[in-house]
């Protein structure tokens, strides 16, 4: 293989069998981890034809799961786009105290356990928890509906958006602003007209990272959820609940939604990244 | 229109970037801020611009202040040294961009937006590059789109940050002398940072040296060159030779030797000496500094010599006619024609005690 025996990149690379000893492992560690589950995944939710992958997919409980899911996407997303662009701009534009305080609580939820995220809510909101009491006298229900879910997942999800545009804008410094603004341009102008552009392909990325997430997340909206059929159920928490009903070919058949997700996700990224040489790589995740 | 800058003190933390600065630029002139890296020049600039604020101190535009308007409200055309060009717009869209975010009864339509462009663009030699992005022009090519942006919005006001400084030699000699046509066909009142003393000397009206968030001097080239007003201005800009000496008695003595022909102007005491290299000749034993020639070199119509004292780190550097050029390992006695005494606690440019 012409890879393996190119005499120029034999001084950085080893002996060729080294090299072709690695790309084997790293190849086979992706076939026994990531395809082969992935394959099983479309397999099972087709084994008993598609005539039932379909019937499973058009299930009410289902639907309502698929729609409860794109409706937390669709709230959680958005908000963390606001919070996302009002950090990195805080942190990157200005100087203040605190400063690396905040960074650091930003990225808090990829450090904590999504179940304990999910207990947090319910100690805040449950009907023991602090504010429980007082939200059962106004007759609010957070917990075990729909707001939890969505609280759990705005927190869960929150570092994304925040994350990529951080590096991003950090680099790209104060100047552009700072140009618009001497030649007559508002705050409100330099932000849609400068800033947004500069950083829109950092943004799509993050909020794509995001989005997946937001209709991934499993442990805390499964702590917050109640895993009311017809009503609380998110799509992964109906995976679950079908396969405990040893009903496989519906819980495949769901799952393999979500892996769509996945993919379309990760072709989007991808093409990202090659239309406009954008590298995720410097943001640390 | 003048601008008038009245005792700015400005800190970033513990930092005292400006010192109780005052200065004041006529309407028209050409005006250099010239210093090493961290001098508070380049702060000085952005307070005029408005884009930076002074903790102490006023700023005023013919008589009127301004001190706390942001750089939106001053109409002041503000060239970074980067160029910051909007790298997702074409060059006629940065040229274009401060007349396309007027409010909207100011604003001139899209087609006199587009000839206003197109006139600007002829004006810095780019007319055929409107469809190009930034990044695909050379450093001069971004640096004429720049200049041209700010003066879409028609400042009266243009300031600079190291205009020149990311451009290598050739461009830069041109894009001065064309700046400089360019200002003063249009009636602007400019100031420009810069920490090339060369730059700064050929291309401003007056010049404004600055160390350590103050001002050591404001003159104009030939006098700042002539007559520097402390030891600091006398080694940053131009060449110079320094001798630590001690003045006695209406006398200036280097070691035990007496240097003829040099005012005392200092109090009796250790003093430093400057002198730039053509202003010395070469006089014989017995007076005059003796130094050994270490080098040789041509100069147009002259010959450089450098020459080590005992006693000193740094050689002397003297410029004599070509035909009296001793050679290398001569002694010589090195006489100053025309000095200029510090006291020695004034600091200088260079680390060289």
């Amino acid at each position: 293989m012409a890879l393996f025996a190119s005499p120029r990149r034999r001084a950085i690379g080893g002996p060729p069998w080294i090299r072709a000893v690695l790309i084997l492992v790293a190849l086979a560690f992706l076939a026994l981890f990531l395809v082969l589950p992935l394959v099983a995944v479309f397999r099972e939710a087709l084994r008993d034809g598609i005539g039932a992958y379909l019937e499973a997919i058009k299930d009410p409980d289902a639907v309502s799961a698929i729609k409860l899911t794109l409706l937390t996407a669709a709230i959680a997303v958005p908000l963390n786009i606001v919070f996302g662009v009002s950090a990195a701009w805080a942190i990157t534009k200005f100087d203040f105290k605190g400063k690396n305080l905040l960074i650091t609580l930003i990225d808090l939820p990829f450090s904590v356990s999504p179940v304990v995220s999910g207990l947090i809510y319910v100690l805040l909101f449950g009907a023991q928890g602090w504010l429980g009491p007082w939200l059962e006298t106004h007759d609010i229900q957070i917990i075990f509906a729909v707001p939890g879910i969505v609280l759990a997942t705005i927190f869960v999800t929150f570092p994304f958006v925040a994350r990529e545009l951080i590096p991003l804008m950090a680099e790209q410094g104060r100047d552009d602003e700072e140009a618009a603004l001497s030649l007559g341009a508002s705050g409100w102008q330099t932000f849609w007209r400068v800033t947004v552009p500069n950083i829109r392909w950092g943004l799509l990325y993050g909020v794509l990272l995001c989005n997946a997430r937001a209709m991934g997340e499993f442990g805390a909206v499964s702590v917050v959820s109640g895993h009311i059929r017809g009503e609380t159920n998110t799509m992964p928490l109906h995976v679950e609940i079908l396969y405990n009903e040893y009903n496989f070919a519906a819980s495949f058949a769901v799952a393999s939604l979500l892996a769509l997700l996945a993919l379309v996700t990760l072709v989007l990224k991808s093409a990202l990244e090659w239309r406009y040489g954008y590298h995720g790589s410097n943001t640390g995740h | 229109m003048s601008i008038t800058l009245s005792g700015i003190t400005k800190r970033f933390g513990d930092f005292v970037a400006l010192d109780n600065v005052s200065l004041e630029a006529r309407p028209g002139e050409f005006l250099a801020l010239l210093g090493p890296s961290g001098s508070g020049k380049t702060t000085l600039l952005r307070i005029m611009a408005g884009l930076d604020f002074p903790d102490i101190g006023s700023v005023s535009f013919n008589g009127n202040d301004i001190t706390d308007r942001p750089v939106a409200d001053r109409a002041v055309g503000f060239v970074f040294q980067h160029y910051a060009l909007f790298r997702h717009m074409t060059v006629a869209g940065n040229v274009g961009f401060g007349l396309s975010v007027k409010p909207r009864r100011e604003r001139p339509s899209k087609a006199e937006i587009r000839r206003r462009v197109d006139e600007l663009l002829e004006l810095v030699q780019l007319k055929h590059l409107g469809g190009r992005y930034p990044s695909q022009l050379s450093g001069g090519q971004r640096q004429r789109v720049a200049l041209a942006r700010a003066l879409a919005v028609e400042p009266r006001i243009l300031l600079l940050d190291e205009p020149f400084g990311a451009l290598d030699a050739k461009v830069r000699k041109d894009l001065r002398r064309w700046l400089r046509e360019l200002h003063e066909r249009m009636g602007l009142t400019s100031i420009f940072v810069t920490h090339d003393q060369e730059e700064a000397l050929e291309l401003a009206d007056r010049v404004v040296v600055m160390d350590h968030g103050r001002i050591e001097q404001v003159a104009v080239p030939v006098e700042v060159y002539d007559k520097p007003a402390s030891a600091f201005v006398f080694d940053f800009v131009g060449e110079s030779n320094r001798l630590p000496v001690t003045v006695s008695g209406g006398k200036v003595l280097f070691g035990t030797i007496a240097l003829e022909g040099i005012a005392p102007e200092i109090a009796d005491g250790p003093g430093q000496l400057f002198f730039r290299p053509h202003d010395a000749r070469l006089t014989d034993p017995g007076a005059g500094v003796p130094a050994s020639v270490s080098l040789v070199r041509p100069r147009s119509g002259a010959a450089r010599i450098e020459a080590h004292v005992d006693g000193l780190d740094l050689p002397l550097e003297l410029d004599v006619a070509a035909d009296q050029a001793p050679t290398p390992g001569e002694m010589i006695h090195v006489q100053p024609t025309r000095a200029k005494l510090f006291p020695a606690d004034q600091p200088i440019a260079s680390g060289q005690d």
